[in-house]
């Protein structure tokens, strides 16, 4: 039996009045993929972004590893569990600037050969490395951003989305990456709306629906 | 020393050039101006009328807890003034104790030295120096402190998904916010030091024009002058920076989650805490 490596206890996040995650319980393994499904505002995303600590809870808490979140540095949390958004934002300057962007938050630089290495595990040329990040088309700006989350190491990655602005070549070049993360060891969330993607993808599938998180029998 | 008195009635020449002349811009390029022309006319000059009779007493009475007072209502009325330009802000309610802070503590470390060292009135409480160096002090953190808030929470609206992507990619928040603290600052600074460059070469300033007409001799008018003008600089680069401190200690959580502060939550995808003061009324704003 595998370890746990995000565990997630009656999360409830509400939004002045409005309970828009209530009571959740998640577990995911190492290497494991959680695929959630649901109906735009059910909560799917909001469920993520708590996940990834960028929603304040109004009840629960969240376990990596067996450590409580709230024990740790929301940094030191946020550098373990990675969140890729819906629309991924480039920061101004060049394709390595973007994937140096985590570690040089703690004063690691990232050689040459380490963004060469990121950008072949992301199915980027290296001769992307001096490109405006900005001018990159959607699909390349998405691998960038997956890029730049891989760039921490993360244990846990959390993506929104991951392939909703895409064309369909484009989407299925992602859903190869983020296989990739899982067959790498980390635990995988995605979050998506599309039921043929949800199926494509594998891994355990979950529907988020009225604030509530359930897992669909036989996935 | 002497200077050419102006008679209270040939204030009414001005007020009839001033009125004349706006009001025809207004109506003939119809700006829609006209009334708040004439309200911002007649109460500028009741102001300043209420506040020289104000003047008149205090120096007649040149007591600290007077002058105290004087500068206790300076520092509430910026503070409030500041507060309430913010548009993009948690409300003026909540941003008023902080911006007062940041006008305080500016003006505190512009004021106190020079007061102590360089001008050094007695007592130290004389109005006459005090009243007018602090208020042209506070007025300039007023601005600084209004023009840093606006732009830091207009841009962590603006740009809320790049500053969420460097906090989810282990950033805290003073790097998360560097850039937009970064702008502001220097935003705010910019008036300032471009007063530094341009002053004498396009206008001579106020105090110095006051001094001059009312008899003080140049050389002693400049002084007072290149005080206030270094002063001007350090109540902007402290305000300016308290008030940046202050505003990214507004915008995240303890948990180090940014804020939605203004308006109605954006849907699910977006969303995030939120800082609320209740229904914001008109006068807010």
């Amino acid at each position: 039996m595998s370890a746990v490596r995000l565990r997630a206890r009656d999360l409830t996040v509400r939004f002045d009045e409005r309970t828009v995650l209530d009571g959740v319980d998640f577990d995911l393994d190492a290497g494991a993929l959680a695929v959630i499904e649901g109906p735009s505002g059910g909560g799917k995303s909001t469920f993520l972004r708590a996940l990834a600590t960028l929603e304040p809870l109004s009840r629960g808490e969240i376990l990596l590893d067996g450590e409580l979140e709230r024990g740790l540095s929301p940094s030191s949390y946020r550098v373990r569990v990675a969140y890729v958004p819906q629309l991924p934002v480039m920061f101004p300057g060049t394709v390595a600037d973007n994937l140096r962007a985590g570690p040089r938050l703690r004063g690691v630089e990232l050689s040459d050969e380490a963004v060469g290495a990121l950008l072949e595990k992301v199915a980027l040329d290296r001769s992307f490395a001096p490109r405006t990040a900005r001018d990159l088309s959607g699909g390349e700006k998405q691998r960038v951003a997956i890029g730049r989350a891989l760039a921490n190491e993360p244990r846990v990655l959390l993506f929104d989305e991951p392939t909703s602005a895409l064309d369909p070549a484009s989407s299925g070049e992602i859903l190869e990456l983020v296989r990739a993360c899982v067959e790498g060891g980390a635990g995988v969330v995605v979050v998506t709306h599309a039921r043929d993607q949800a199926l494509a993808l594998g891994g355990a599938r979950y529907v988020c629906e009225g604030a509530r998180l359930s897992r669909i029998e036989g996935s | 020393m002497s200077y050419i008195d102006i008679a209270p009635w040939r204030l009414l020449i001005v007020l009839a050039l001033v009125l004349v002349t706006s009001l025809l811009v207004s109506r003939r390029a119809g700006l829609g101006l006209e009334q708040d022309l004439v309200l911002g006319v007649l109460r500028g000059a009741l102001q300043l009328l209420a506040v020289g009779y104000l003047l008149v007493a205090l120096f007649a009475n040149d007591r600290p807890e007077w002058v105290l007072l004087m500068l206790s209502v300076m520092l509430g009325a910026a503070a409030w003034t500041s507060a309430r330009r913010v548009e993009s802000g948690p409300g003026a309610r909540v941003l008023a104790p902080r911006t007062l802070l940041a006008i305080l503590l500016g003006s505190a470390v512009a004021l106190v030295p020079v007061f102590a060292l360089v001008v050094q009135p007695t007592p130290w409480f004389e109005a006459r120096y005090v009243v007018p160096i602090s208020g042209m002090i506070v007025a300039n953190a007023m601005n600084v402190v209004a023009q840093v808030n606006e732009r830091l929470f207009a841009t962590a609206n603006a740009e809320r998904a790049e500053i969420e992507q460097w906090l989810a990619l282990g950033a805290t928040p003073r790097q998360a916010l560097a850039r937009p603290v970064r702008n502001a600052l220097r935003a705010a600074l910019i008036p300032t030091i471009n007063g530094l460059m341009t002053v004498g070469l396009v206008s001579l300033p106020g105090m110095m024009t006051g001094q001059i007409v009312s008899g003080t001799a140049p050389e002693h008018a400049i002084r007072y002058q290149i005080v206030i003008l270094y002063q001007l600089v350090v109540v902007a680069a402290v305000s300016g920076a308290t008030a940046t401190w202050l505003a990214r200690r507004t915008l995240f959580t303890k948990r180090e989650q940014l804020r939605v502060l203004s308006g109605r939550r954006a849907p699910v995808p977006s969303g995030a805490a939120r800082v609320s003061e209740g229904p914001r009324r008109p006068s807010d704003r």
